[in-house]
C-alpha cells in the first residue's frame, strides 16, 4: 500500500487522510458509561456479584436484605467509573494542549498561523530553531545553504545526541520564496512505526527542476516530537499526521495491567466458585429430597401439593444466595484502597526522593505494587537511567606518563598542565587529536562561547576537555578546522574522514596542516583496534598497560594516534577510497578495507579515559537486586563496547574469571544462527557452573533471531540471568519484555527516554526516571523514581511489604467469608436443609463491612521484617517471587482454618445454647460474635507488629461491634430488639465466647509456635534474628547465586582483581574449544528438563515446606 | 557546558514543565506514619512465653470447667416424655388420626420429685424433630401487625396463613397459626399446684413487640386449623403463650416456658400432672417432653460447656507438656543464621 501526497494542494489530499489531530483518551462524552460499564462487566467477579444481586430481588429466595448486595455493588461500580473518568479527563487535557499549539504553516503560497491539530497532510509547515515537530515531515528547506539542520531525537529513541538531517537532493537551492509555492507529489508507505526507516519517492512538479524521482530516506524526515536545534528554520511537508505518525503508530496502548497476585487471586475466585457451586448442588438436591421426604409430614410448614414449574430451583437457589458471601464483594473494596495506600507510601517515602531535584517518587498505577515484589526480570535502559548521561575526560596517559592518578582528575594535573605549557610535541599531538579527530561542530552563542555539538558524547567530552588544555577547537567551515591554541591560531584542512563503524572500531581523519602543508591521518579507537596497526618498533606494552588500568576503574578509554603521510601515498590511497565509496555493493565492508591500508603504522599518543559516570549506588543497587533473585537485563540503543564498559562497572556482568560473555553476532543470516546455536550450547553447559555468563546481542542480530530462531532465543532468554542488548530499537525493546513475559516471567522495565516507552508500556511494571530526557518515560510509567537507585527500596521495601500485606489481606478475606458461610451451611442441616440464614441481613451486611475489614484494613501497616534487614537479605525476596506467601497451597491452609472455626462455633454454639436457649436471634447473635472473637484473635495472631492502629483497629473492632449490635438492640422495630443486652447480661454467653476463642485459637496457636520454631521459613529466622537481636550483620558474605550447586568460596570479586591478562571482557568460546562441554549438555540430564528447574529456580530451592499456609 | 543547554531548551513541552513542578511541589512530608515507622511492638514466639500461654490457659480452663460441671450438676431436672404414652394403646397404630380425630385427650402423669427442688422451678414442653428453623416456617409471620392494629394488612410474608375469607388473620403466618396447645394441670401430693403463666415472655416481647391493642381476629377459621386458638377479648401483648412461641427456636429440639412454679419441691414429692394432648406431632415422628427445671447462674442442665472446658484446658495443659519437652530434648537456637544460607540449593533444602 503506497499513499501519494501532494505538496501543498489542499484539494488533493483532502480525502487522504485525517488531520493532525492526537488523541489518546480512551473514552468519550457518549460512550463512557456503555463502555465502562461492559468493561467492567467483562470481570467475572463483576458478572457474578450481579448475577447475585439480581437473584436477590426474588423474595422467595432471598435469605437477606438485597440492598445488601446493590449497594456495596453500586459503589464499587460508581468509583472505579469515576475513577476511570479522572483519568480520561486528564489525557483529553494533555491532548488538548498538544492539539493546540500554534505553528507556522504554508497555506495557498501564504503563511499562515493555525493550531497543531488543523495540519493537514500535504501541508507545508515551518519550524524554528528549538520548536517541536508537530508531524512527520519531509524536510524540503532549511536555513542552511547545505540543506542540513540538526534534530534531537530524545523523544523518539531516546539518543541525546543531535542528528543530521538533510534536504532531499531534489530541493537543492530552492529558493526561499520559492519554497512558498512548491508543489510536488511524494509516495510513501502506509504509516507505519519503523521509526528507522523511510522508503520514498518525490517528485517535484515543473517548474521545479525536472520530472526526476527523487528517493527519499529517513535521513530526509523530521519525525514528529523531535526538536530542530542548531537550525535557525526548516520546513517540511507533512506526511504522516495525528495518530498516525510514526510516533503516534509507536505509542501502543497501554493495556490495563494486571498483577501476578490479581491473577492469582482470580483464580482462586474460581476455585471458590467451583466449590460453591457443588455446595449449592448438593444442598439443592439434598433439600429438595428432605422437602419431598420430610417437609411434606410437617403440616405445620404447609408445602402445597401443587408447586409451579420453579419449586425444584427454589432451594439450591436460596442455597446459593446463602453462599455468594463465599466470595466477598469486600474483597475488591478493600484491595482497592490498600493499594491506594501503597501508591501513596511509595510517593510519600523520603528516602526516594531525588535530593538534587527535589523530584518525589510517584505512582501513576496505582493498582500493581504487589508485583513489584514478584520481579523477575528487570529490563534496564543505559543512558540516563544506569548512567548519569555526562561523559567527563579524567585521565590520560601519554608517551607512557600517567596524569590525573593522583588526583582523578587530568585537567587539573599540574604535571599535564606544565607539560603543555613547555611544548611537550606529544602532548600537543595527543590534544590536537583530541580536538579535531572528530565529527563535533562548534558552534558560537550568542554570547560568544564556544558550544560543541556533538554526536556522541564521547567526542564531546573529549573536545571539551581539549578546549581546557588550550587547544580549543574554534570553528569549522566547510573543510577548515580553527583550533586555538595558547592564543595561536592553527588551520587544518580536512581531507577525508573515516567513519567510526562498530566492526572497525575506530574513526580516524586524513588532514593538511595549513601551516606546513603536510598531511596527518589522526586516528582514535578502542585499544584492541588501534594497537594491532602501532608502527613497529613501538612499545605498546605502556599503553596497554594504561588501558587495563584504566578498564579497572570504570573508565571508557579511547587509544590515541598518529601518522604523518606522505603526499603520494595519500593520493595514491585517496582513489581507491573514493572508488570503495561509489561501490553499490559491500561498501561499508570494501570502505572498511581501503580504510585498513590507510591505517597502519600508526604512532601511539597515549590513551584517554572518560568517565561516564554511573549514577549513585547503581553497583550497589544492582549487586543488592541480583542477590534478590532478580536478571537483569541491559537494553539500550548505544553501542555494543558501550553498553559492555558499562554493564561491567556496575556489576551487571563480572569480568573474566568469573564472568562470560558470549556474543551473538554476524554479517549474515547463517552467520547469526550458528553464532546463536553456539551461544544456546555454551549457555547450557555453564549454567550449572558457578559462572556469570551473559549474552550480548545488536539489534540487527537480534531481528533475525527473532524472525528466524524465535524458539532458540526463547529458551536462551531462559537461560540466562543477563543479556546485554545494544542498537536496539524501541519496538525490539518491547518485543524483549514480550518473549520474557511469554515465558511467564514478571519483568520490569526501567528507563527515562521516549524510547523506552513502549518496553515501559509493555512490562509488567514500568518504571520512568524522570531525569533529564525529559518526563516521557516518567509518563507512560507506572512508578516514576527520581534515581535508579531508588529501584531497591522501591522493589525489596514497597514492593515486599505490599505483596506480604496483600496476601494475608486476600486470603484473610476468603476466610472470613469462608468462615460465616461454613456456619450458614452446617446450619442448614439442622433447619431441614431449607436454606434458612441463621444471621439477620444486619449482622451479614455489617460483618463484612464493618466488623472484619477494619482490623485487616491496618494491616497494610504490618511489617514481617524491618527494611534494614531486607536490605541486609535480599534473598529473602524469593518468597515473593515464587509466590510463596499466596497460593493454593497456602489458601488451601485459610481454607482449613476457617472450616475448623467454623465447627468450633456451630458446634459449641448450639450446645452451649441448645433446649430453653435455642432462641434464632440469641444463638445467631452467639454465633456470630464467636466469628467476631475469632476473627479479632486470628489478625492478632497473623500481625507482625503491632503499632499503636493494629492494637485500636483489632481491639477497637471487638469493641465498636458490641456497640452498633447495643445500637441495634436499642431499637425496637429492629428484629434483634433487646438481645444483645440479654446476651451480655448472660455469664453464659462470656463463658462460651472464652470457650471459642479458646478452641479455636490453641490449635492454630499450637502449629504456628511448632512451625515458628521447628520448621521455621527463612522470614521465620530473619524475624528471629531481628527480635532477639542476634548477629545478623555477620552473614552479609553469603554467596550469592542462587543456581550454584557446588559451594565455592568466592569473595566477591571486583573489577581490580581481574587478571591483566583476561583483559579483554569479552571471551567468546569457539565450538570447537569445548567437545566436552557441548557432549554434558546432552547427556543425561536433557536441556528440557534443565531449564525447567532453572526456569522456577526459586521454587526448587530449600523453601517448599515452609509455606506460610497456617 | 553544552550539555546543560541542550537540557535546558528541551523544556518547552509545557505538560512536561507543569508536571515537573507538581512533582516538586508534591515533596513528602515526613511523619512516623507516611514513613511507615510508627514505634511497634513485636513479639516473637519464644518457647518460654508459648509454654506459659498455654499453661496459663490450662489454669484458668480447668476451673472453670469444674466449676461449669458444679453449676450443672446442681440443676434437678424431671423430664417426662408423653407424646407415645398419652395415645391409648388402641389408638396407638395410626395416631394421627387419633390426634386428630374428636375423642378426649386427656392423659394423667406423674413425676417424682428426685432431689429438692428450690423455686422457681420452670415447666418447659419440649419438642424434638420440630423445624422452627425452617425457612418456609421462619419468614411466616407480620412484625409490623403484631405491633399495631393499623398495620394489619401487612401480610404479605405470612402466605400460605395470611387472610381467611378475605379478611386478614390477626395474628397471621404459619408461626401463630400451628401455636402449640397442649395443656399441663399440675397438682403436688394430690394439692393443686399452681403453675404462673404471668411474665414467662420476655418483657421487651410484651411491651413493644406485641401490641396491648392488638386482638386477635379471623384466627384458626380458615379451613385448615393448626394448633391452639386465641382468646378474642385477650391482646396479643397478654397472650404469653402466643409470645413465647414466636420466638422462634434455632433448633429443631427445644424447650419453650410453660410456666413458673413458684414454691419449693421437696424431694420424694410426687406430682400429677393432667395434660390436654392436643398438638399433633405424629405426623412427623415429633417427641413431646414436659420438663420440670431449676436453674443455675449457667442456665439449665447443660453439661457441654463444663466438659468442653475441661478439655480445652486439658488439650492445653498436655500441648505445654509436649513443647516443654521437646524445648527440653531438643531446643532449638532462634534466629539461628546457621538456618539462613542461602545456597543450601537447590538440591539440598528439597
Amino acid at each position: 500500500m503506497k499513499r501519494f501526497v501532494y505538496i501543498n494542494d489542499d484539494e488533493a489530499s483532502k480525502e487522504l487522510c485525517c488531520d493532525n489531530r492526537i488523541s489518546n483518551t480512551k473514552y468519550n462524552l457518549w460512550n463512557f458509561f456503555p463502555k465502562n460499564l461492559l468493561e467492567q462487566f467483562s470481570r467475572f467477579m463483576n458478572q457474578y456479584f450481579l448475577l447475585i444481586a439480581c437473584l436477590q430481588l426474588w423474595s422467595l429466595i432471598t435469605p437477606v436484605n438485597p440492598a445488601s448486595t446493590w449497594g456495596p455493588l453500586i459503589f464499587i461500580f460508581a468509583v472505579s467509573a469515576s475513577k476511570e473518568a479522572w483519568d480520561d479527563y486528564h489525557r483529553y487535557l494533555s491532548d488538548k494542549k498538544a492539539n493546540e499549539r500554534e505553528v507556522w504553516i504554508v497555506k495557498h503560497g501564504i503563511k499562515k498561523h493555525i493550531q497543531a491539530q488543523d495540519i493537514q497532510v500535504g501541508n507545508i509547515v515551518w519550524l524554528r530553531e528549538n520548536d517541536e515537530v508537530p508531524c512527520d515531515l519531509v524536510l524540503l528547506g532549511t536555513s542552511d545553504p547545505q540543506g542540513v539542520c540538526y534534530v534531537e531525537t530524545a523523544a523518539l529513541d531516546g539518543e541525546t545526541d543531535l542528528k543530521t538531517r538533510v534536504i532531499p537532493s531534489a530541493c537543492v537551492g530552492i529558493d526561499l520564496e520559492l519554497l512558498h509555492k512548491m508543489k510536488g507529489v511524494i509516495e510513501c508507505p502506509i504509516p507505519d512505526k519503523d521509526i528507522r526507516r523511510f522508503d520514498a519517492n518525490m517528485r517535484l512538479f515543473p517548474p521545479f527542476i525536472d520530472n526526476d524521482v527523487c528517493s527519499l530516506t529517513i535521513k530526509n524526515t523530521l519525525l514528529q516530537s523531535c526538536y530542530l536545534r542548531n537550525t535557525e528554520w526548516a520546513c517540511g511537508v507533512s506526511v504522516y499526521t495525528g495518530n498516525q505518525t510514526k510516533l503516534g503508530m509507536c505509542r501502543g496502548v497501554a493495556e490495563p495491567k494486571l498483577t501476578a497476585m490479581d491473577a492469582m487471586i482470580d483464580k482462586l475466585t474460581g476455585a471458590i466458585f467451583v466449590f460453591q457451586i457443588v455446595v449449592v448442588l448438593v444442598l439443592g438436591v439434598a433439600g429438595n429430597v428432605w422437602k419431598d421426604t420430610e417437609a411434606r409430614k410437617q403440616w405445620y410448614v404447609q408445602y402445597p401439593e401443587e408447586a409451579p414449574w420453579y419449586e425444584l430451583l427454589v432451594i439450591p437457589l436460596r442455597f446459593e444466595l446463602l453462599c455468594s458471601i463465599m466470595i466477598p464483594i469486600s474483597i475488591k473494596v478493600s484491595l482497592d484502597l490498600v493499594k491506594g495506600l501503597y501508591a501513596k507510601f511509595i510517593e510519600w517515602d523520603v528516602e526516594m526522593v531525588d535530593q538534587e531535584t527535589g523530584t518525589a517518587s510517584y505512582a501513576a498505577n496505582t493498582a500493581i505494587s504487589e508485583d513489584l515484589g514478584q520481579v523477575e526480570y528487570i529490563l534496564t535502559d543505559k543512558t540516563g537511567t544506569l548512567t548519569d548521561n555526562k561523559m567527563i575526560f579524567r585521565r590520560c596517559c601519554i608517551g607512557g606518563i600517567f596524569y590525573g592518578n593522583e588526583n582523578g582528575d587530568a585537567l587539573k594535573d599540574t604535571q599535564l598542565l606544565d607539560a603543555i605549557t613547555s611544548g611537550s610535541t606529544d602532548v600537543i599531538r595527543f590534544l590536537t587529536v583530541m580536538a579535531i579527530c572528530n565529527t563535533v561542530i562548534p558552534v558560537r552563542s550568542k554570547a560568544g562561547e564556544i558550544i560543541y555539538k556533538a554526536q556522541s558524547q564521547d567526542e564531546d567530552a573529549l573536545v571539551a576537555a581539549a578546549a581546557k588544555l588550550h587547544m580549543v577547537f574554534v570553528g569549522k567551515n566547510a573543510n577548515r578546522l580553527e583550533l586555538m591554541f595558547n592564543g595561536v591560531m592553527i588551520r587544518y584542512e580536512v581531507l577525508e574522514i573515516l567513519e567510526f563503524t562498530s566492526d572497525r572500531k575506530r574513526m580516524s581523519v586524513v588532514v593538511r596542516d595549513c601551516q606546513n602543508g603536510k598531511i596527518i591521518l589522526l586516528s582514535k579507537g578502542a585499544d584492541e583496534s588501534i594497537l594491532p596497526s602501532a608502527c613497529a618498533g613501538q612499545q605498546t606494552r605502556t599503553i596497554a598497560e594504561a588501558v587495563e588500568h584504566y578498564a579497572q576503574l570504570g573508565l571508557r578509554t579511547l587509544c590515541l594516534a598518529w601518522r604523518e603521510l606522505e603526499e603520494d601515498e595519500y593520493l595514491e590511497w585517496s582513489v581507491k577510497f573514493k572508488e570503495a565509496s561509489s561501490v553499490l555493493v559491500d561498501r561499508e565492508w570494501r570502505i572498511a578495507e581501503v580504510c585498513q591500508r590507510l591505517e597502519h603504522d600508526l604512532y601511539i599518543l597515549g590513551v584517554t579515559a572518560i568517565e561516564d559516570r554511573l549514577q549513585d549506588g547503581v553497583p550497589e543497587t544492582i549487586e543488592t537486586l541480583r542477590k534478590a533473585g532478580i536478571n537483569f537485563w541491559m537494553l539500550t540503543g548505544d553501542k555494543q563496547n558501550t553498553a559492555i564498559q558499562i554493564a561491567l562497572s556496575c556489576n551487571f556482568i563480572s569480568p573474566e574469571p568469573k564472568g562470560q560473555l558470549l556474543l551473538i553476532d554476524g554479517k549474515s543470516e547463517e552467520d547469526v544462527s550458528r553464532s546463536l546455536e553456539r551461544v544456546l550450547l555454551t549457555m547450557r553447559t555453564t549454567t550449572s557452573e558457578p559462572k556469570d555468563v551473559a549474552f550480548v546481542v545488536d539489534g540487527w542480530a537480534l531481528e533475525i533471531a527473532l524472525k528466524h530462531h524465535r524458539k532458540d532465543f526463547v529458551e536462551l532468554a531462559i537461560l540466562s540471568r543477563t543479556a546485554i542488548c545494544c542498537r536496539v530499537t524501541p519496538s525490539q525493546k518491547a518485543q524483549l519484555v514480550e518473549i520474557l513475559k511469554s515465558c511467564d516471567y514478571r519483568t520490569l522495565a526501567i528507563g527515562d527516554g521516549g524510547n523506552d516507552v513502549r518496553m515501559i508500556q509493555q512490562a509488567d511494571i514500568g518504571v520512568g526516571i524522570s531525569g533529564r530526557e525529559g518526563l516521557q518515560a516518567a509518563r507512560a510509567a507506572d512508578y516514576s523514581i527520581g534515581r535508579f537507585r531508588f529501584l531497591k527500596r522501591l522493589i525489596l521495601v514497597h514492593g515486599r511489604y505490599s505483596y506480604n500485606r496483600t496476601a494475608f489481606l486476600s486470603q484473610y478475606s476468603f476466610y472470613k467469608s469462608l468462615l460465616i458461610c461454613f456456619i450458614q451451611i452446617f446450619f442448614s442441616f439442622i433447619s431441614g436443609v431449607s436454606g434458612t440464614s441463621l444471621f439477620n441481613s444486619v449482622s451479614l451486611m455489617a460483618y463484612n463491612v464493618f466488623y472484619t475489614s477494619v482490623p485487616v484494613l491496618v494491616s497494610v501497616i504490618d511489617k514481617d521484617l524491618s527494611e534494614t534487614t531486607v536490605m541486609q537479605h535480599p534473598q529473602i525476596l524469593f518468597y515473593c517471587q515464587a509466590g510463596r506467601l499466596l497460593n493454593p497451597s497456602t489458601f488451601a491452609g485459610w481454607f482449613g482454618r476457617s472450616l475448623f472455626h467454623a465447627i468450633v462455633v456451630f458446634v459449641i454454639t448450639i450446645h452451649a445454647y441448645a433446649y430453653e436457649k435455642s432462641e434464632m436471634e440469641e444463638l445467631g447473635m452467639v454465633a456470630l460474635s464467636g466469628c467476631i472473637w475469632l476473627q479479632a484473635f486470628v489478625v492478632a495472631q497473623e500481625t507482625n507488629s503491632f503499632t499503636v492502629l493494629q492494637h485500636l483497629s483489632i481491639w477497637g473492632n471487638l469493641v465498636g461491634f458490641y456497640v452498633i449490635n447495643f445500637l441495634f438492640s436499642a431499637i425496637p422495630s429492629s428484629g434483634m430488639y433487646t438481645i444483645m443486652f440479654r446476651l451480655c447480661s448472660q455469664p453464659s454467653y462470656w463463658i462460651t465466647m472464652f470457650l471459642i476463642v479458646g478452641a479455636g485459637m490453641g490449635p492454630i496457636f499450637a502449629l504456628k509456635y511448632y512451625r515458628y520454631t521447628y520448621r521455621p521459613s527463612k522470614i521465620n529466622i530473619l524475624q528471629q534474628a531481628e527480635r532477639m537481636g542476634g548477629p545478623i550483620l555477620t552473614l552479609g558474605n553469603i554467596e550469592t547465586q542462587p543456581r550454584t550447586i557446588i559451594e565455592k568460596d568466592v569473595s566477591p570479586i571486583s573489577i581490580m582483581s581481574t587478571q591483566p591478562k583476561n583483559r579483554s571482557p569479552v571471551y567468546e568460546p569457539l565450538l570447537s574449544e569445548s567437545p566436552n562441554a557441548i557432549r554434558r549438555s546432552f547427556g543425561p540430564g536433557t536441556p528440557f528438563e534443565f531449564f525447567q528447574s532453572q526456569s522456577r529456580l526459586s521454587s526448587s530451592s530449600g523453601y517448599t515446606r515452609n509455606c506460610k499456609d497456617n | 557546558m553544552p550539555s546543560n543547554t541542550a537540557s535546558s531548551s528541551s523544556a518547552p513541552a509545557g505538560s512536561a514543565d507543569s508536571s515537573s513542578s507538581r512533582t516538586k511541589s508534591k515533596r513528602p512530608k515526613y511523619s512516623k506514619f507516611t514513613q511507615q515507622e510508627l514505634p511497634a511492638c513485636k513479639p516473637i514466639l519464644t518457647p518460654g512465653w508459648v509454654i506459659l500461654t498455654f499453661l496459663v490457659i490450662s489454669v484458668i480452663f480447668i476451673p472453670l470447667g469444674v466449676v461449669s460441671l458444679f453449676a450443672s450438676q446442681d440443676v434437678v431436672e424431671i423430664v417426662d416424655r408423653y407424646d407415645n404414652d398419652c395415645v391409648p394403646t388402641p389408638a396407638r397404630a395410626n395416631k394421627v388420626a387419633y390426634i386428630q380425630g374428636g375423642a378426649d385427650k386427656s392423659c394423667n402423669r406423674t413425676l417424682v420429685v428426685p432431689k429438692k427442688m428450690k423455686q422457681p422451678i420452670y415447666v418447659y414442653y419440649q419438642l424434638e424433630n420440630f423445624y422452627q428453623n425452617h425457612r418456609r416456617y421462619v419468614k411466616s409471620r407480620s412484625d409490623a401487625q403484631l405491633r399495631s392494629v393499623k398495620d394489619e394488612n401487612q401480610i404479605d410474608a405470612c402466605k400460605p396463613e395470611d387472610d381467611a375469607n378475605g379478611r386478614p388473620i390477626v395474628p397471621c403466618g404459619l408461626i401463630a397459626w400451628s401455636l402449640f396447645n397442649d395443656t399441663y394441670a399440675l397438682s403436688k401430693n394430690n394439692q393443686p399446684l399452681n403453675v404462673s403463666k404471668r411474665g414467662i415472655a420476655w418483657k421487651s416481647d410484651r411491651e413493644h413487640k406485641f401490641g396491648k391493642n392488638v386482638f386477635p381476629k379471623n384466627f384458626q377459621t380458615g379451613n385448615l386449623t393448626g394448633g391452639g386458638k386465641l382468646d378474642e377479648n385477650k391482646s396479643l401483648s397478654e397472650q404469653e403463650d402466643l409470645i413465647v412461641w414466636m420466638r422462634t427456636a434455632a433448633l429443631p429440639t427445644f424447650r419453650k416456658l410453660y410456666g413458673k412454679i413458684e414454691s419449693d419441691l421437696e424431694k420424694g414429692d410426687t406430682i400429677n400432672v393432667i395434660l390436654k394432648n392436643n398438638y399433633n406431632t405424629y405426623s412427623f415422628d415429633g417427641k413431646k417432653k414436659l420438663v420440670l427445671s431449676t436453674t443455675s447462674w449457667l442456665g439449665g442442665k447443660n453439661d457441654f460447656l463444663g466438659i468442653a472446658y475441661l478439655t480445652v484446658g486439658g488439650i492445653c495443659f498436655f500441648l505445654a507438656l509436649v513443647f516443654t519437652i521437646m524445648y527440653l530434648v531438643k531446643p532449638r537456637r532462634l534466629g539461628d543464621p546457621t538456618y539462613l544460607s542461602w545456597n543450601r540449593v537447590p538440591g539440598g533444602g528439597r
